[in-house]
């Protein structure tokens, strides 16, 4: 969705910063480092990260951008527990943009990959 | 009591997240299929316990998710079968396969229990998770409505796509089709369809903190959000990979 979007608003992204790469995720994006770093805190569950980098989200981008972006980092947390816990392969393995993404980051590392890998 | 103010909060907290939160607490409270309210909110106080639980951080650590035996940190109201699934969902999910959601059916959880109790799961960690991002404590869980399960179960679910009978694509009909529009779905969106209203409370969930599932093909700004698609997109990509998410 994030080299979708990108494509949609013509911007030049770098899909590194979704493998935790700052300087990456400041590519094309507005505030994408400090955003990057916020959702890293969330995911990582480390208190003393996660206070720096929501200050520094709140300093650079306002009250409004931290709280969506807590919203997103947060369904985000979920959405993984669902696919998991249910098992879901993805939709269309053979999807061009989708099977690209999965090969630039080297998605089939994760555990939970055998439940579309096993299905095709 | 009203929940979810958010008076102490140093930032304002949009209405639509308020509003949602507290929709989700009333029916976190109140009896589900295959859940009562107090089964349910004890599956909430799991999930809490499930972050501070040492068996579970150890078990993360470890090679295999069965390489030893332990216990969990817990409330002591639902069974070892119900409360072991609560802590892997929320600690380690990654790792739940086909033959442990088989394993559970076999000791009594059955798969129609097994989703509502990861539709509670998903959804409470979800809230919490927001609360924890901005600072906030957490929110009092919400005192159990009595009454009993009603064992709904719709008819169409069918096996064949995840570890649980899912509805199929073009089953979101009848008393389901309000789930999605005509065959226009997705296997993230079906994955709790077993339990038609588990999927529902977190539709309503994920429409406040993410998107409405109406506004998804839209790739630019939304009208009522503050960041860009993109910066929404970097926040849930990077949230995902650390969590390890092929999906």
């Amino acid at each position: 969705m994030l080299r979708a979007s990108a494509l949609t608003n013509k911007t030049q992204i770098d899909l590194a910063g979704v493998n935790g790469d700052e300087s990456a995720a400041g590519t094309g994006v507005e505030f994408g480092t400090q955003l990057m770093k916020f959702a890293e805190s969330v995911a990582i569950r480390d208190e003393s990260a996660l206070k720096a980098a929501r200050d520094e989200l709140l300093q650079v981008a306002g009250e409004a951008v931290l709280v969506d972006a807590a919203g997103v980092a947060a369904n985000f947390q979920r959405m993984v527990r669902i696919a998991d816990s249910m098992g879901i392969p993805v939709d269309d393995l053979e999807e061009r943009m989708g099977k690209q993404v999965r090969e630039e980051l080297n998605l089939e590392r994760f555990p939970s990959a055998h439940n579309s890998l096993s299905m095709g | 009591m009203t929940y979810f103010e958010y008076k102490d909060c140093p930032v304002t907290i949009r209405e639509d997240i308020k509003q949602a939160h507290r929709q989700y607490w009333d029916k976190l409270a109140a009896p589900g299929c295959w859940w009562t309210g107090i089964e349910r909110a004890a599956i909430a106080q799991e999930v809490r316990n499930a972050n501070t639980c040492q068996y579970c951080a150890d078990r993360k650590q470890s090679l295999s998710p069965y390489q030893f035996e332990g216990q969990h940190h817990s409330s002591g109201v639902l069974g070892k079968i119900a409360l072991d699934a609560v802590h892997r969902i929320t600690t380690d999910q990654a790792r739940i396969t086909q033959d442990y959601v088989n394993n559970n059916t076999n000791s009594g959880l059955s798969n129609e229990a097994y989703v509502e109790l990861a539709g509670v799961v998903v959804n409470v960690f979800s809230i919490d998770e927001f609360n924890r991002a901005l600072g906030l404590d957490l929110e009092p869980l919400p005192e159990p409505v009595p009454g009993e399960p009603s064992h709904y179960r719709p008819a169409q679910a069918v096996s064949g796509t995840g570890f649980v009978p899912m509805i199929p694509p073009d089953g979101a009909t009848g008393a389901e089709s309000d789930l999605w529009s005509k065959e226009r779905t997705g296997n993230v969106l079906r994955a709790l369809s077993l339990v038609p209203d588990a999927l529902r409370e977190w539709l309503e969930v994920f429409a406040a903190q993410y998107l409405p599932i109406a506004g998804m093909t839209n790739m630019f700004k939304h009208e009522d959000r503050a960041i860009n698609r993109m910066q929404m997109e970097l926040v849930a990509s990077r949230v995902s990979a650390l969590n390890q998410c092929f999906y």
